[in-house]
């Protein structure tokens, strides 16, 4: 037996021993709380229901409905020629956009798999108020509005992507009316079972209880469904300030607020392509939310 | 189960819209020599779904990690602005102060959160707030059926958690066996044409259903070992997944609405073989 081998045994035999860990101690706040050593993040706390729905029913119908029968692969994607040839070294920093004009509204949905059926990703809200211009304090009122309604604070819960209700600025400057910055509105982003909460606030308790609702106004049939708002798989629909009062978060202290707001609800799913509005409603009328031709 | 949660349930169904799964075509039989390879005879059988209309009960696992992460929620969420909800001395306040200390109780322990004695609206008790009159009694209704407990198959209230189809008993060349409704398509009917006069000389016209898609969802394909004669029963049926609205129809035959595990042990072992895969799991 050579020295080698028993010089491996050894070497094995002590790293099989794991050394003993160090418990680091807590550090302790100026309250003298312990703070943790990990981040602690709050999850979701109860079971969604719509999220229970949408994935034992709704999932289901969806890949039913929107299936596309093909036989074959598909034709490999038209090769659209841009309008100045890319090596040319004395356009490359020309704009160069294709011939023809812009494909994005023509680009064609993926093939329905039952991985990318369509599936709400977030809700988002956004309310303007126009007083805020003469004073910013009038932006209060619908801050504390889009809280009580989504929950939402930046960083809620330790979750890094939480931002909270924002506040929306100006962009660009309309005459003795906006100003590039000027804050005009706020918005937040609802996900998760937030998200499902709000949607069913929104159909059980708001929208029955509007007066001489419809429905959501779907586009004239004449409507041209390849702008990229009809192939991004976004639907949008605004609710009056009557419709305020209607939701139970804000309903229980009405008062406290300077008047009532409106809003704006862009429902913002997965679907891609030509069709992705229609995919996207037909989501949207599995949890109830009616639409209507005009 | 009420009848005003089933109605409720299934308001929020959506539309009929458009397209659907599909598969391929039935493949020809083998064809004898010298002769057109024989024509497949095609039956189509409806899906019929009663998707669920009770949100399903959390497993212990999920029960105790909600709790976990309730607690935590409760632990670190920002300051609750009183001033902005209640007017201060308010009997909403009281009650909310009341339900606040029972809630930080139960899920830190007595002493801590709303449950300190220096907390807000501590001195509050149960007794005050009867003097403002009782709560109405809010208890939920019953997640079991009347039908659950006595095991009728034909009731659309049972298993509100589960999906539920439909299943009838018909009569074929091995006698009686439990099959989805189906019949044979008649000239030059369409698939989805077929399966709707099939659940109506099946089920009658009461019953109140919505298409979900025009195109079969599966294939249940059978090679029969003889030469087929026009009309044997024994030729495959086409699946289109069709869900129930409300409303039971005329049920004359034998039918049961059962879960996917319930099929299992009452249709044949090949006829499951070939349709366990169009049913949901849950």
């Amino acid at each position: 037996m050579s020295a080698a081998p028993v010089r491996a045994a050894a070497a094995t035999a002590t790293r099989g021993l794991r050394p003993v860990r160090k418990i680091r101690k807590l550090v302790h706040d100026q309250r003298g709380l312990p703070i943790p050593h990990v981040d602690i993040v709050v999850r979701d706390t109860h079971l969604s229901r719509l999220g229970e729905h949408y994935h034992n029913t709704l999932a289901d119908d969806l890949l039913y409905m929107t299936y596309e029968h093909e036989s074959g692969p598909r034709p490999p994607p038209r090769r659209i020629r841009l309008m100045y040839d890319p090596e040319n070294p004395y356009v490359k920093l020309r704009h160069n956009p294709p011939v023809g004009g812009s494909q994005v509204g023509r680009k064609p949905a993926p093939l329905t798999t039952s991985e990318n059926v369509v599936r709400l990703e977030r809700i988002q809200l956004h309310t303007m108020a126009k007083d805020a211009i003469v004073s910013r304090q009038n932006l209060l009122g619908p801050i504390m509005a889009l809280r009580a309604l989504s929950g939402e604070t930046e960083y809620g819960g330790g979750r890094r992507g939480s931002t909270g209700v924002q506040i929306v600025r100006g962009i660009k400057s309309v005459g003795g009316w906006v100003r590039p910055g000027i804050p005009l509105g706020a918005k937040v982003d609802l996900l998760g079972s937030k998200m499902y909460d709000f949607l069913g606030t929104l159909t059980e308790f708001v929208l029955p209880r509007l007066r001489e609702f419809p429905g959501i106004a779907l586009p004239p049939a004449s409507a041209n469904p390849q702008t990229p708002a009809g192939v991004s798989g976004v639907v949008s629909f605004g609710l009056p300030p009557e419709a305020f009062g209607f939701f139970p978060q804000i309903e229980v202290n009405l008062d406290a607020y300077p008047k009532a707001y409106g809003m704006h609800i862009h429902f913002i799913t997965n679907a891609r392509g030509v069709g992705a509005q229609e995919r996207a409603r037909q989501l949207l009328s599995g949890f109830q939310i009616p639409f209507a031709r005009k | 189960m009420s009848t005003s949660s089933l109605r409720t349930s299934w308001r929020s169904r959506p539309v009929l819209f458009r397209r659907g799964l599909a598969t391929e075509a039935a493949a020809a039989a083998p064809s004898p020599e010298g002769k057109p390879p024989p024509r497949p005879i095609v039956r189509t059988a409806v899906i019929l779904n009663r998707s669920p209309i009770l949100t399903r009960t959390p497993t212990s696992l999920e029960r105790a990690y909600y709790a976990y992460q309730a607690r935590v929620q409760r632990a670190l969420h920002n300051p609750f602005p009183r001033e902005l909800y209640f007017k201060p001395g308010s009997l909403l306040e009281s009650k909310f102060n009341l339900e606040e200390r029972r809630r930080d109780r139960k899920a830190f322990g007595p002493g801590f959160g709303a449950d300190h004695p220096l907390a807000p609206g501590a001195g509050v008790t149960a007794q005050d707030l009867k003097k403002f009159g009782r709560d109405v009694d809010e208890t939920p209704a019953p997640r079991v059926h009347a039908s659950d407990e006595s095991g009728d198959v034909k009731s659309l209230d049972r298993k509100g958690q589960r999906n539920l189809y439909l299943l009838v008993r018909q009569k074929t060349d091995e006698g009686f066996v439990w099959r989805f409704p189906e019949t044979a398509v008649a000239g030059k009917e369409l698939l989805h044409e077929s399966v709707a006069r099939g659940l109506r000389e099946s089920c009658g016209e009461a019953m109140d259903t919505w298409i979900v898609t025009r195109k079969p969802i599966g294939l249940y394909e059978i090679h029969p070992p003889a030469p087929i004669q026009p009309g044997d029963p024994a030729a495959p049926p086409k699946h289109t997944s069709w869900p129930v609205k409300q409303g039971q129809g005329n049920l004359s035959q034998t039918v049961a609405w059962l879960t996917k595990k319930e099929i299992a042990k009452r249709v044949n072992p090949e006829y499951w073989d070939g349709v366990k895969d169009m049913l949901s799991d849950f």
